[in-house]
């Protein structure tokens, strides 16, 4: 009896198996298919927004926006600051610009921002000083490339690339929920902005806007007069006081995406005190400098069988807009005395149209190549030039926009860029891409700038990368058309700086979390352009090459915390072509040192300190103040999150030890360096629906 | 002074959570639940027929294992799936051979899975870990997101006796073995 059970177990077990078996078979490969496509998915997502940026051909740190909001940061600019090999450098304008590896501090336009994929330098700097105080609540992730190595779409990066992610980014199941932010700090300042998405089935509208304001003004002097700027008559009419460097700026953002169309508009009006004075001499408090932005991009973006096709165009629109007092009372030009001072309103408008055409075909096996072209018209679309009587001195202003401008108004320029990049996947560990640009500008041409890079997966923990990249910075506005000014003199035959970049990486994964990323460089550019007041007209003046390395972790100490470090060393010679003479690198921190900790004390409450170590800075040769002395900054931040109620309350103090942060003046106008804000305090108070 | 100070790291250890990577929690709890269903053996592996995904975390985790509870619930909740899932959170001081498993998936620990890992290899029970690094202490599968999302296995700590999975799964699975580790 028993083994009759036994028995019938059995072979219902057996029944049961076989069907189990059959059944599983044809589950088994419906099964695969889709967790062979949720990979894809998954990965498709990973990509794009960097989170497998160890195994990308280039040398890239990715910041998260909820991370540095832990971290007190307030905008870009801080953001960027925790990033290895940046430094932040500044002008008489205040028109900050990261510097990148040590790269030509003396210019702007070594390194491109895009917001969500849109170039937003200006043509007038080839700057983006206006983005950097783009309040950090309102980015998601900040991708940050080091070197030449990350574009072959026809957009040049030179000595790097920024690239801001908004909240308009939307993944299905990665929604972001709509947020409200106030906050208020030292210098009085106030900002209150919100975004908000919008959706159906098939529409998507995204919103942001930000207003904000502050009176920031900071010491200075004695101003340029005292370096005989405006002539050695002039030199006891020079002032020392506070610069004023207030802020007072509001955005509109929009992103429209339908089907596989996209629309990405953004409305920029960025004013503020005009610092240090464009003619060198400490200005008014209500003078001041508006550089608005405004752009409009239209995307089609298509996906026919083994075909990627994308067609994009839009128009850009910026300005140099400055008005203000550029001389002091009783100043005497050529023994015509201005008994008011001098006055001045200067305004440069710029439009930027572009188109560009790209198709990707991933049709042949390990292969997938992309190609298209990309074309620009740049122009200047409006100029005024006005300025206090220059005949007989009276402060009245005159117009001499045609008879003595500031700027050329009728500059333009057309660019033309083809491009063929292949993406080879030898097996699963070893992929190369190759590639080239190829420009052709109305002024003087880029050529042809190839790219090679190479990702090798020696294990799960193990990555090695090389790349080799050539790549260009087209002249800025300002450094081709500026005339009839002492300070600035413009040259349209003036070829674009070229870098021919060789960099290694190696990138050690120590858990999921956490990993140990150091690279090598070694950069060699070409005609870098530089004037000064002794040569006010910009010249290809010298080559430079520049190496160095950098070493970055990211990872914990416990389960608690999150530990993130980063040092850079950068070095190099410039050789100066007139002078048939090579000096050291000028103007550039040979240690950076950057870190942050952050202590998680729940979902709740978190504290963090930043730490961030700027080496000293020698000086340009002729210039004989002592070196430019190194800083350390010390920021802490408590930030409280109220789960129920979904809103978050941050006070953050930076510079906790009133340390003296100052970025170097250039030779010949201010003799003190300009000095930075010292402690400061914001709170910040975010709501998310 | 010293005694607040104690307070309050006592506290904190009370109250804290690992930050985990949002998008690595996600693939692998799209994911892992599949692999689950590619074993020809998972019928000895049901609990009162059902599989039981047992999600084992440090105290402090409890609302991400939760989120990933829901997430995996929500997933197959309507699922025209052979066998109904069920969601076991258990903390890793609680995990004992009492607990219900037809698959582990541990999220990080400081400290020591051994017995964790010796009791599902001998129970057969699938395993699989948030940390790749957790492969070298004896789990099955582990996820990343490199240049593409991969999904390792080390073999080497593979029962075939209880766990015989299609073999399908190994074309799509990289292998970590003990010269990797």
């Amino acid at each position: 009896m028993k083994r009759n059970i036994l028995f019938t177990l059995s072979r219902r077990s057996v029944m049961l198996l076989m069907l189990y078996l059959t059944s599983l078979g044809a589950q088994s490969n419906d099964l695969l298919e889709s967790i062979s496509s949720e990979m894809k998915q998954f990965n498709e997502v990973a990509t794009t927004t960097k989170q497998n940026e160890n195994y990308q051909p280039y040398i890239i740190s990715v910041f998260q926006g909820e991370e540095l909001e832990k971290l007190g940061v307030l905008n870009l600019k801080e953001a960027l600051l925790l990033v290895p090999g940046i430094d932040m450098t500044t002008d008489n304008f205040n028109n900050q610009t990261p510097i990148f590896r040590g790269s030509n501090s003396l210019s702007y336009g070594q390194s491109k921002l895009f917001i969500d994929g849109v170039s937003v330098n200006n043509l007038f700097f080839d700057a983006y000083s206006e983005y950097l105080s783009f309040p950090i609540e309102m980015i998601k992730r900040i991708e940050v490339v080091r070197g030449p190595g990350s574009k072959t779409n026809g957009i040049n990066a030179y000595a790097g690339s920024i690239n801001v992610i908004t909240y308009a980014e939307d993944f299905k199941g990665f929604e972001s929920s709509d947020k409200l932010v106030f906050k208020y700090g030292s210098s009085d300042y106030k900002m209150g902005g919100f975004f908000k998405t919008l959706k159906t089935d098939e529409l998507k509208l995204f919103i942001d806007f930000f207003y904000q304001e502050d009176d920031k003004k900071l010491p200075s002097g004695p101003d340029g007069l005292s370096r005989g700027v405006l002539g050695a008559s002039n030199i006891p009419l020079s002032r020392s006081g506070d610069a004023p460097v207030w802020l007072k700026d509001y955005s509109l953002g929009l992103s429209l995406e339908y089907k596989d169309f996209s629309i990405k508009a953004r409305m920029l009006e960025h004013e503020k005190g005009s610092a240090y004075g464009i003619n060198l001499a400490l200005p008014q408090d209500s003078d001041r400098v508006k550089l608005p932005s405004y752009y409009l991009d239209l995307d089609y973006d298509k996906k026919i069988g083994d075909f990627e096709l994308n067609i994009d165009a839009g128009i850009k629109y910026d300005a140099f807009d400055s008005y203000s007092k550029l001389a002091p009372d009783d100043l005497n030009l050529s023994n015509i005395i201005f008994y008011d001072g001098i006055y001045g309103e200067h305004f440069a408008a710029q439009r930027t149209l572009y188109h560009s055409f790209y198709i990707k075909y991933d049709g042949f096996d390990k292969h997938t190549i992309t190609t298209g072209y990309r074309l620009i018209r740049e122009e200047t679309i409006d100029m005024i030039s006005k300025l206090s009587n220059r005949a007989t001195g009276d402060v009245e202003l005159v117009d001499y926009s045609d008879t003595l401008p500031f700027f050329d108004k009728n500059a333009k320029r057309n660019i033309f860029i083809f491009s063929l990049q292949d993406e080879f996947w030898l097996n699963n560990n070893l992929s190369f891409i190759y590639g080239f640009n190829y420009e052709e500008t109305s002024y003087k041409d880029a050529g042809v700038e190839p790219r090679v890079s190479m990702v090798y997966q020696l294990d799960a923990e193990n990555i090695f990368k090389a790349i080799y990249s050539r790549s260009h910075r087209n002249t800025s506005w300002q450094e081709m058309f500026t005339m009839n000014n002492l300070a600035r003199v413009g040259n349209t035959d003036l070829q674009p700086e070229i870098v021919d970049a060789f960099e290694a990486a190696y990138i050690k994964k120590i858990s999921n979390d956490s990993h140990v990323k150091t690279n090598l460089f070694y950069l060699l550019n070409k005609d870098q352009i530089y004037n000064s007041s002794t040569s006010p007209e910009y010249k290809n003046a010298m080559d430079s090459d520049i190496y160095g390395f950098e070493i970055e972790y990211k990872g914990n100490i416990s389960n608690l915390d999150q530990l993130y470090l980063n040092y850079s060393y950068v070095t190099g010679e410039s050789y100066i072509k007139d002078e048939y003479r090579s000096e050291s690198l000028s103007n550039v921190a040979h240690h950076l040192a950057k870190g942050y900790y952050i202590y998680n004390i729940g979902r709740k409450l978190s504290l963090s300190t930043t730490v961030k170590y700027v080496g000293s800075k020698s000086r340009v040769s002729g210039d004989t103040r002592e070196k430019v002395k190194a800083y350390s900054t010390f920021d802490t931040a408590m930030r409280y999150k109220n789960i129920k109620h979904n809103f978050s309350l941050t006070f953050s103090i930076k510079n906790i030890f009133n340390s003296t942060v100052k970025f170097p003046s250039a030779i010949n106008t201010y003799l003190q360096d300009y000095e930075q804000e010292r402690r400061t305090f914001l709170v910040t108070l975010k709501k998310e629906f | 002074m010293k005694k607040i100070a104690l307070l309050f790291f006592i506290l904190v250890s009370y109250v804290y959570g690992y930050t985990y990577n949002k998008l690595l929690l996600k693939a692998q709890a799209s994911i892992f639940p599949k692999i689950i269903m590619l074993d020809k053996k998972l019928y000895e592996k049901l609990v009162d027929g059902k599989i039981v995904y047992t999600i084992v975390y440090e105290k402090n985790d409890y609302y991400t294992a939760s989120e990933i509870g829901r997430f995996i619930e929500a997933n197959y909740k309507n699922a025209s799936t052979k066998y109904a899932y069920k969601i076991n959170l258990v903390e890793f001081s609680e995990f004992s051979s009492e607990t219900e498993a037809t698959a582990i998936y541990v999220l990080n620990s400081n400290n020591q899975v051994q017995e964790l890992v010796d009791y599902a290899k001998k129970k057969g029970i699938i395993t699989f870990a948030y940390d790749i690094n957790y492969l070298k202490s004896g789990f099955l599968f582990s996820l990343m997101l490199e240049k593409s999302a991969v999904i390792y296995l080390n073999k080497d700590n593979l029962n075939s006796n209880k766990i015989d999975f299609v073999d399908s799964l190994y074309q799509i699975v990289n292998f970590l073995d003990k010269s990797s580790g």
